[in-house]
């Protein structure tokens, strides 16, 4: 059979089932609540009210359902090697897809979508918003012959395919690693990484632990007061102590067995034109990294690692729709406790050399400025609160405000102090972080959008914000110097736009 | 073969901060002042519900502070949505598309036309009684990227985006 995509076409007719129920889903979840308060609120006597009421809800969904299959139209352009959209019956939209950028067609079903028959046809392409490209109700037939045409341009498909044999090959050879983490590598890892997240966890943790111990002693009827400045006396700072020394304990520990479970056995195998990676200790991961669709390449280094002469390296890659939904976390891909050798091993593999640091751009002064604010605003808000919630010694906590000024300020010093962006021709590197400090890599043709931004009353310093938005995340460089920032930003888009290389 | 690997002037590169850029179509704060009137309408409204069923309400003190503050919101709303309005714009160059916005902030947002994924047009209810239209455009560099241009001329919207379209059809 021949189907003819050239002029606009509606979707089968009894896609009007399909829109009536979306839009009635839409409507129920919408109005929920006040329905719900109408048909207790209301008298026996108005039953008929409410059934007309339902009636009519129906109809005008039914009304809505129709219209929206009415305008909603799609075609394929030849000409112009597009595919377009339109629907909406009071908003309009219209929807232009170049075909050469559409990255995946999916055909799904529903239940209500099986019931009568149809299919749903998703359109991805690297661009965000996967709602807005769908067709709701199409024949099976119809479908694949769609998603043939919306493929036939490039040849998309077949290089996914190869992508996937690659891995089934490989798996199987044993070739020799380049990167092997070994155990003592791993322990320092352990130890020397992610202090932060662990922490915040426990913290959590034992206020929970705290809350729950207070509730129970409350149930027992048991005079809280006392055990409240039972538990102060015994809680003197000596014991606060050990509690600080028992909780670094617990982080390392944690840290430790996390940072195995993950990374045990890792190996980096160097292939044809990518990287395998093999780790983990129950379940053993093997993910391939092309070094094409790394859009970021960063590596990080603390105090305690530097001693060490270990650094964790990250490459982050362009995250699509689907691979959000089921693979959130294996974008990025992490290599522990890499020495500097094995780190600029990587990193000409991924970008073909050894990225040296251009002109660095600092920091204005500015930076603490705002820091410095938003810090006693949070103070501030903790003392409040402190203030109205009848806590009986604040005293007790005067020791903790100078732990905190002093953490606080140490961390904008730092921040300040490490905040660079590098440029040259072929790199730009983002220096950041007041305790892990992390390098990131990106390589100018891999700019999507540049973003800059300047508050009025920065103008008269000449001080304003920067932001490269890439297919993997957006980076950020903020309080430079302005006059510098545009140039640089004049010049990455020379490069982009004059770029013949593919991004990904 | 001819190469030549000359080193560049960044001064004599063009200057984004330089372009001229276009405001909105001035029947565009029309909309805006709909969509003003429709937002005050329904707090409004919810205010009303709340005084009309709440019987501790109806007292004099509860009406004057209501009264304040709905005045105040809505006089911060009206002159916040009216200078932004004012501060947007748009330029189209040879390679690029940049869009300005911002109240105390001048944010512009820089989108090659070799990046640009699609293009969407939509045409709200109100704008379509004045004959405007949105520019919605994608980027992979995802939502914080995207860039929503409303308040341009139908026809100039239509011909922008075919010339975004063009352009990215000429890419590859």
């Amino acid at each position: 059979m021949e189907f003819d995509f050239k002029t606009p076409q509606r979707q089968s007719v009894t896609g009007i089932v399909i829109m009536f129920a979306d839009t009635f889903q839409g409507l129920i979840r919408a109005l929920w609540a006040p329905i719900l308060v109408v048909l207790f609120r209301m008298k026996s006597e108005n039953y008929l009210l409410i059934a007309l009421g339902f009636l009519a809800l129906v109809v005008l969904t039914l009304v809505i359902g129709y219209l929206k299959y009415r305008n909603f139209t799609f075609f394929l352009d030849e000409e112009k090697q597009e595919f377009v959209l339109s629907k909406g019956i009071i908003n309009k939209s219209k929807i232009n897809i170049q075909l050469s950028k559409i990255q995946q067609v999916n055909i799904n079903q529903s239940i209500i979508q099986k019931i009568i028959g149809v299919y749903s046809l998703d359109i991805d392409t690297a661009g965000s918003d996967k709602k807005e490209i769908s067709i709701r109700a199409i024949d099976q037939s119809l479908a694949l012959i769609l998603k043939e045409r919306l493929l036939d341009y490039g040849d998309k498909g077949e290089a996914v395919s190869e992508e996937k044999s690659e891995i089934i090959s490989n798996s199987s050879s044993n070739a020799k690693p380049f990167i092997k983490v070994s155990y003592t590598t791993l322990f320092k890892v352990g130890i020397t990484s992610n202090y932060g997240r662990t922490i915040a966890l426990l913290i959590t943790f034992a206020i929970t632990l705290y809350q729950s111990f207070k509730d129970a002693i409350s149930t027992f009827e048991i005079d809280e007061t006392t055990v409240d400045s039972a538990f102060e006396k015994s809680a003197g700072y000596f014991s606060v102590g050990i509690l600080v020394a028992g909780l670094l304990f617990l982080v390392l520990l944690i840290n430790i067995i996390r940072t195995f479970i993950k990374h045990f056995d890792f190996e980096m195998i160097k292939q044809k034109q990518s990287l395998a990676i093999i780790s983990g200790l129950f379940a053993k991961k093997n993910t391939l990294l092309n070094p094409d669709k790394v859009q970021i390449t960063s590596y990080s280094q603390n105090y305690f690692q530097k001693k060490l002469k270990i650094l964790d390296m990250n490459m982050k890659q362009a995250s699509s729709n689907e691979a959000k939904e089921e693979q959130k976390k294996s974008n990025v891909i992490e290599v522990p406790g890499c020495n500097s050798y094995e780190r600029d091993e990587i990193l000409k593999l991924i970008l073909g050399k050894i990225p040296e640091k251009g002109t660095p751009i600092q920091p204005n002064f500015r930076y603490l400025i705002s820091r410095i604010f938003s810090a006693a605003v949070f103070l501030g808000i903790i003392f409040t609160v402190l203030n109205f919630s009848e806590v009986e010694n604040i005293t007790f906590y005067i020791p903790l405000i100078f732990v905190y000024l002093g953490l606080v300020s140490s961390v904008i010093y730092f921040g300040f102090k490490n905040n660079r962006l590098y440029s040259n021709e072929n790199f730009v590197i983002l220096k950041h972080g007041a305790w892990d400090v992390e390098h990131e890599i990106i390589e100018p043709y891999k700019i999507q959008a540049i973003t800059t931004r300047q508050y009025f009353w920065h103008k008269g310093a000449d001080v304003g914000h920067l932001t490269l938005h890439t297919a993997a995340g957006d980076v950020h460089f903020k309080f430079g110097d302005f006059t510098k920032i545009k140039q640089l930003v004049n010049y990455w888009l020379y490069q982009v736009e004059t770029s013949k290389q593919n991004w990904m | 073969m001819e190469f030549t690997n000359e080193t560049i002037d960044l001064d004599l590169l063009p200057k984004f901060e330089e372009v001229h850029f276009s405001s909105l179509h001035k029947d565009y704060i029309k909309v805006v002042y709909i969509n003003i009137a429709i937002v005050l309408l329904i707090i409004a409204i919810g205010i009303g519900a709340l005084i009309y069923f709440n019987e501790e309400m109806q007292q004099s003190l509860a009406y004057s502070i209501f009264g304040v503050s709905y005045v105040a919101f809505a006089l911060v709303l009206f002159f916040s949505s009216v200078a932004s309005v004012k501060r947007r714009a748009y330029a189209v160059r040879e390679k690029d598309i940049l869009y300005k916005r911002g109240l105390l902030s001048t944010t512009t947002t820089m989108m090659p036309f070799n990046r640009i994924q699609h293009v969407a047009m939509h045409e709200g209810a109100f704008s379509r009684i004045y004959n405007l239209a949105q520019i919605q455009i994608y980027t992979a560099g995802g939502s914080t990227s995207d860039v929503k241009i409303s308040g341009i001329e139908k026809e100039k919207a239509e011909s922008i985006k075919e010339l975004l379209m063009q352009k990215i059809q000429n890419q590859i």
